[in-house]
Order: C-alpha cells, then structure tokens, then sequence
C-alpha cells in the first residue's frame, strides 16, 4: 500500500526533522509531505499549530524550510515530497516565484487547502508550468455540484479530507466517506485519503479505497510528546519509524 | 463600491479558505441574501435595536471642542451609548438573530479586547442561544473586566493558548470550532473582515450608524464636510462611511494605531507607513502586517481593539482608490484625546475612538467653520480603566488595587477593611 505521511520541515530542529523523514521512509512511506510552517495554520489542528510554531520559533519559514526539504530530498530522490502549506506563503513571494522555489528543493507537488480550486490565484497554472502537480483538498461537507466540480477538473491527484473538521481526530470509514471517496475519483484523480489515521487498522481498511493513505498529526503528536531532550528526540524517531511500519503493514 | 462583486471589492477580500470552511460560508451567504430582504425580519431587527440596543444613538454637538479647535463644527456620534458600550453590538444582534433564524442553536465567536465577545454574548442572553468565545490567552489576562462580564451574560470564554495567544489566534480558533460544529453553529465575527460573506454582513449591520448620521444631519441642517473613524477590522468605519461613499463631497478618513512608532511590531497601521503588504491570511485578500515570506508579524497598540493585523477588504480597496483617506494615531495622542473630549465636552472615549477624536483634533482646523466634522465615537471609556488609569494616575491606581488585593485575601468586607481605617 500506498502511505503518504507527514512532517513539519524545521519542527523539532533541522536535524530530527530530517531523522523523522529517514524514519517515514525507512517505515515504509513512499510519498513524503512536507509542511512549510505557516504562523496561522487555521486548517490545521492544535498538535501541528503547536509544531509549527516551534519551528517557526527556530527560523525554518520559507527559505530555511525548503533547505531542510532539498536535503531531504538528497538523501531520498526516488520519494516525492509533496508541500503542504497556506496561500499567504505562496501569495506573498508570489505564486510562480514560490513554484520555482519548491520545485529547485525537489519537491513535486503542492498542497494549499486555502487557495481553492476555482480561485487559486494561479497555482494550478505555475505548478503545470514547472511540472509540479497542485493538489485540491476536497471536504465531506462540500456540496455534491462543488465537488464534482473539482473531481472533473483534471487534477492528477486530490486530496480527500475524510472528516468534517480539521486535523486530528478519530476517523471512521462509514458508508458515507466511501461514498465521499468515490465521487472524488470520480474524474480520475488517485485519491489521496486521510485526517485523523491513527493505527495499522484504520489504515489496512482505509488503503484498499484509496490511491495512498495519508497520515500525519500521528506523527507529530509522537514527536511533541518527546521533543524535549535528546534522549526523547531519539526515542520519538525510533516510535516514528515503527509507526509508519504498523500503517503500511511492514510490521 | 458599496457592495462586493461576488466577495471581491476591486481586488481586495475572496472567500480563500480550505474546502472545509466553504459550506457553512457559502449556506451563511444564502440565507443572509434571503433574509435582508425579507420584511419580518427587519422589523424584528429593528424593534431590538430601537429597544435593546438603544437606537438612535445621539449625533451630539460638541460646542467646548469646536471653539478650542477652531475650525469645522465638531459632532460627536455616540455609539458608545449603544448597550454594551461599543457599536459591537449591532453586528452581534443582527448576526445572532440571522443564526436564529438558520436554526442555529449555538454561537461562536473570537475576540480580542473583549468588546465583540461582550456584545455576542449579551445578544446570546437576549436571544436564547449558546455562547463560546474564543479569546487569546494573553488578552484573557489583560481583559479580566470583560471577561467576568461575558461570563455574567452566561457565555463560556474559552482561553486560546495556540500561536500568539492573541486575536488573530482566536479567529483561527473559531474557524476550527465552527469547521467541526457548523450543522448547529453559526461563527458571529466581529468586524468587516475575514472570507465572503462577512465583510458584506457586517457592514450592513453595522449602516444603520451612517445611516443615522445622514438622516439627524439632514434634519438638523448639518453641512459634514468630513466623518473620521477608528479602523481595527474596520466595522464601526465602514458602518459610519457607507452611505457617504457615492457622496464626494464627504471626505472620509480612517484612523489606524500608531502604536509607538513606524518600526515592524510597533503598531498596527496597514494603510499608511511602510511595515504592511498585501497578502492573503484568514480568508480574505487584504493588506497586512506580515513579513516578507507571508507570516503574521507581531502589532502593538495600546488600544486592543486596533491592535490586529489585518484590515477589512472594503476599506483597504477604498483605501487604494483615495476614496478613504487614512492616517495614524499614536498611542500618547489617542491618551491626549481621551483627557481633551472628557475635560471639554464630559463625553469618555474609548481608547479606539480616542483614535479617531485625535484625528479630528488634528484636521478640524483645515475645514470650514461652516462645515461639519463627524466624529465616530465607536465605544465609551469605561472599560479601559485598568489601561488609562495607570497612566492618568498610576500611584492611586496601584494604591488601590493592593488594598483589593489585601482584602480579597483576607476576605474581608470593604466597611472592615484596612484601608477604611487609615486616619
Ligand atoms: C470601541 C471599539 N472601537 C473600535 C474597534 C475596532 O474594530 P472595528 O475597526 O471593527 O470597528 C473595537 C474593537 O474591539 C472597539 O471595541
């Protein structure tokens, strides 16, 4: 199966956060994505608020965090790193400027839930530019013409938020997010399904319904519980790595 | 431009928020569009502003003012004597009613200073519904007077801890709540701000102030040359400049913080000095006090209602076009125009408004003293005294609050207390 998982470029420092990609890998991931910390990351829950702080604390915005993704993307050329990051970031440099940037890091695609499909100020356009793939974020609670809208509109991939909320808490897989699911296919986009994963099972059932199953505020929540010392730091990467095994089922 | 192009106002606002947020954006639109135009529920709006909020709030001729200041004829607009103290109120009522309306059964909203989440939750005790009120963990602290009174009206204050613990982060906050909640919840933000539609919803809540103005100077035969208000979000600006838009011969001019000084962290102006760009930042376009890679940069003011990084779209493109003309306040002369409209006219500006008294004190000599210059006073002073105080007379201030200190400790009655027995 197919696991993108998560991390925050920067967070806890530029040498565990290179140490957690090592770890995802090693675990099992093949596709990586890679969040720009933002300072107001409202579609994001408390754990990655709280982590993007941190490595905002530490100075990895932009510049810093796309240094820490290229040598990421040194040590791993065959995984695609996917940014997952907000419009204000991708506005402010300007769109095509900030395209470029990522795409000299070796990053592939762009994730910016709030630069929404039918108003993106361009990135769909910079990204086909430079060969990079933008990727929507499609929600449950979009209504069904908005949806299939997004579903039709050629996207290479989509990413399907499978809960009406934000980052963070327990999924089920219901009839009504298999559902959700399919309409989201429906225009031939692989389907990128996640939010709130949290073990081997969740993942096991979600990733025969999906193109990859992507996990993420797992990862971070095991990082935040130990980021305090070196010892705890340690300790998270080995959990991390274990963890991405138990998703992918390598373990 | 007094309405937007589909959320957009020239090139400023947008609904650009994740896919998550969009629904309850895009029902809120429908049934605003509905319901503004349907008669019963105007006619219930307004009996609750005339009775509950107190509309029309006076357009008061400040004569002791307009001789110091020796120019136009200064009006004071006292929506500080709206219940709850500041025009606050008029968007909670109309926003919680709409709520109502929806079927909504629960409200959330964010604050800052505390001055919307006082409004919101008042109009949540009148109107019977449920109160959540995000507020920083830093404000909840300096706030402590509006807090305990949005807990009297019965609403929860929630302390949030996230980010800068400040306003913005409570906005981010509410987005959170109200993406997870929205089947029950409506989201009532406080200003002209954030993603289509409430930048549209809060300004027509908030015209019924221009509107006033406009009919009590027709009546009175007043002449406005020009109308000066506060800008934070911009929702008491905007609700007073909107029906003089398409009236050029107004001038309009908005009073952002200076803060302390010009510098990046030291105010929060975004239209005038060099510290704000344009961005993109809780789903709207505007300008902003961010950096060069697009993250908020920190604001200071020491009015916390002004003190916020963004400014509603509609201004900012009314800004661009020169429509609105904006300048800023420093934070010792809003302090100078608190003492100067208290002393000369017994009226007590809240320290936002005192924004825009200072602004008028600086352009009445430029008018006519034929002419009128209408002052928005967006909310009365009292609760500020926790800031002013400490200023005004900080020995007595500091006197006082350890003999409080001293007696809640010892818990003691205040005819028991030590400090009624000093000789
Ligand atoms: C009295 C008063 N005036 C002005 C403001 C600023 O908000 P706005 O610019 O939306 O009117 C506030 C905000 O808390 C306020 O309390």
């Amino acid at each position: 199966m197919n696991l993108m998982s998560h991390l925050i470029a920067g967070f806890p420092d530029e040498e565990t956060s290179i140490a957690i990609a090592d770890a995802l890998v090693k675990g099992g991931a093949n596709i990586l994505e890679i969040q720009l910390a933002f300072s107001d990351p409202s579609a994001d829950g408390p754990a990655i608020q709280t982590a993007s702080t941190i490595a905002l604390e530490k100075g990895y915005s932009t510049k810093q965090g796309l240094e820490v993704v290229k040598k990421i993307h040194e040590r791993h050329p065959e995984t695609p790193i996917y940014i997952m990051t907000y419009g204000s970031l991708a506005f402010t440099p300007g769109i095509e400027n900030f395209v470029k940037m990522c795409k000299d890091a070796g990053v592939s695609a762009c994730i910016i839930p709030d630069l929404p499909f039918d108003c993106d100020e361009g990135l769909t356009e910079a990204c086909k530019k430079h060969g990079l793939e933008n990727i929507p974020v499609a929600a449950p609670s979009m209504t069904k013409e908005r949806l299939e809208t997004m579903a039709s509109k050629g996207f290479k991939y989509i990413y399907a938020a499978l809960r009406a909320g934000t980052t963070g808490s327990e999924t089920t897989i219901d009839q009504a997010t298999l559902d959700f699911i399919d309409t989201v296919g429906k225009g031939g986009a692989k389907v990128l399904g996640g939010f709130g994963i949290r073990n081997g099972e969740q993942s096991k059932v979600l990733s025969k319904h999906v193109y990859a199953v992507v996990a993420g505020s797992v990862f971070v929540n095991i990082v935040l519980a130990n980021e305090n010392t070196d010892k705890g730091k340690a300790l998270a990467i080995e959990q991390i790595e274990a963890k991405a095994k138990e998703l992918t089922g390598l373990q | 431009m007094t309405y937007s192009n589909n959320g957009f106002f020239d090139k400023f606002g947008g609904k650009y928020v994740a896919e998550i947020i969009r629904r309850p954006l895009d029902d809120l639109e429908e049934a605003f569009n509905k319901y503004i135009r349907d008669p019963e529920f105007l006619e219930e709006l307004r009996v609750i502003q005339r009775d509950y909020i107190g509309r029309e709030t006076p357009l008061y001729f400040a004569p002791t003012a307009t001789e110091l200041l020796g120019g136009a004829q200064i009006y004071i607009k006292l929506e500080g004597l709206a219940n709850t103290g500041a025009h606050k109120i008029n968007n909670a009522i109309g926003q919680c009613l709409l709520a109502k309306k929806m079927g909504k059964t629960r409200i959330i909203a964010e604050t800052g200073a505390g001055q919307h989440g006082l409004a919101t939750a008042a109009a949540c005790a009148k109107l019977g519904l449920e109160c959540v009120v995000y507020m920083g963990e830093v404000d909840v602290r300096r706030q402590q007077p509006n807090v305990a009174t949005m807990e009297m009206y019965g609403a929860k204050v929630v302390p949030v801890t996230s980010g800068s613990r400040t306003l913005k982060d409570a906005v981010n906050e509410a987005m959170r709540d109200w993406a997870t909640n929205f089947k029950n919840t409506h989201y009532v933000l406080g200003s002209a701000l954030g993603p289509a539609p409430f930048p549209d919803i809060v300004r027509t809540f908030q015209s019924i102030i221009g509107e006033e103005v406009k009919r009590q100077a027709a009546e009175r035969n007043i002449d406005i040359a020009a109308v000066v208000a506060c800008v934070g979000g911009g929702s008491n600006s905007i609700g007073v400049f909107t029906p003089f838009i398409n009236d050029a011969n107004v001038r309009l001019i908005g009073a952002e913080a200076g803060g302390i000084g010009p510098n990046v962290g030291e105010n929060a102006s975004r239209m005038t000095g060099n510290a704000s760009r344009e961005g993109i930042v809780q789903g709207y376009k505007s300008r902003f006090l961010i950096d060069e890679d697009g993250q908020s940069l920190p604001t200071r003011s020491i009015s916390a209602g002004l003190d916020y990084m963004g400014i509603g779209p509609q201004l900012a493109a009314l800004g661009e076009s020169g429509r609105v003309e904006f300048t800023s306040i420093l934070d010792k002369e809003a302090l100078e125009a608190v003492k100067f409209f208290a002393r000369n006219e017994g009226i007590l500006f809240a320290l936002e408004s005192a924004h825009a008294g200072a602004a008028a004190m600086k352009i009445a000599k430029e008018l006519p003293k034929d002419k009128a210059l209408v002052i928005n006073m967006s909310g009365r002073g009292d609760k500020d005294i926790f800031i002013t105080s400490p200023v005004f007379r900080p020995e007595k201030w500091k006197e006082f609050l350890k003999a409080e200190l001293k007696r809640l400790d010892n818990n003691e009655d205040i005819h028991d207390a030590e400090i009624m027995n000093k000789k």
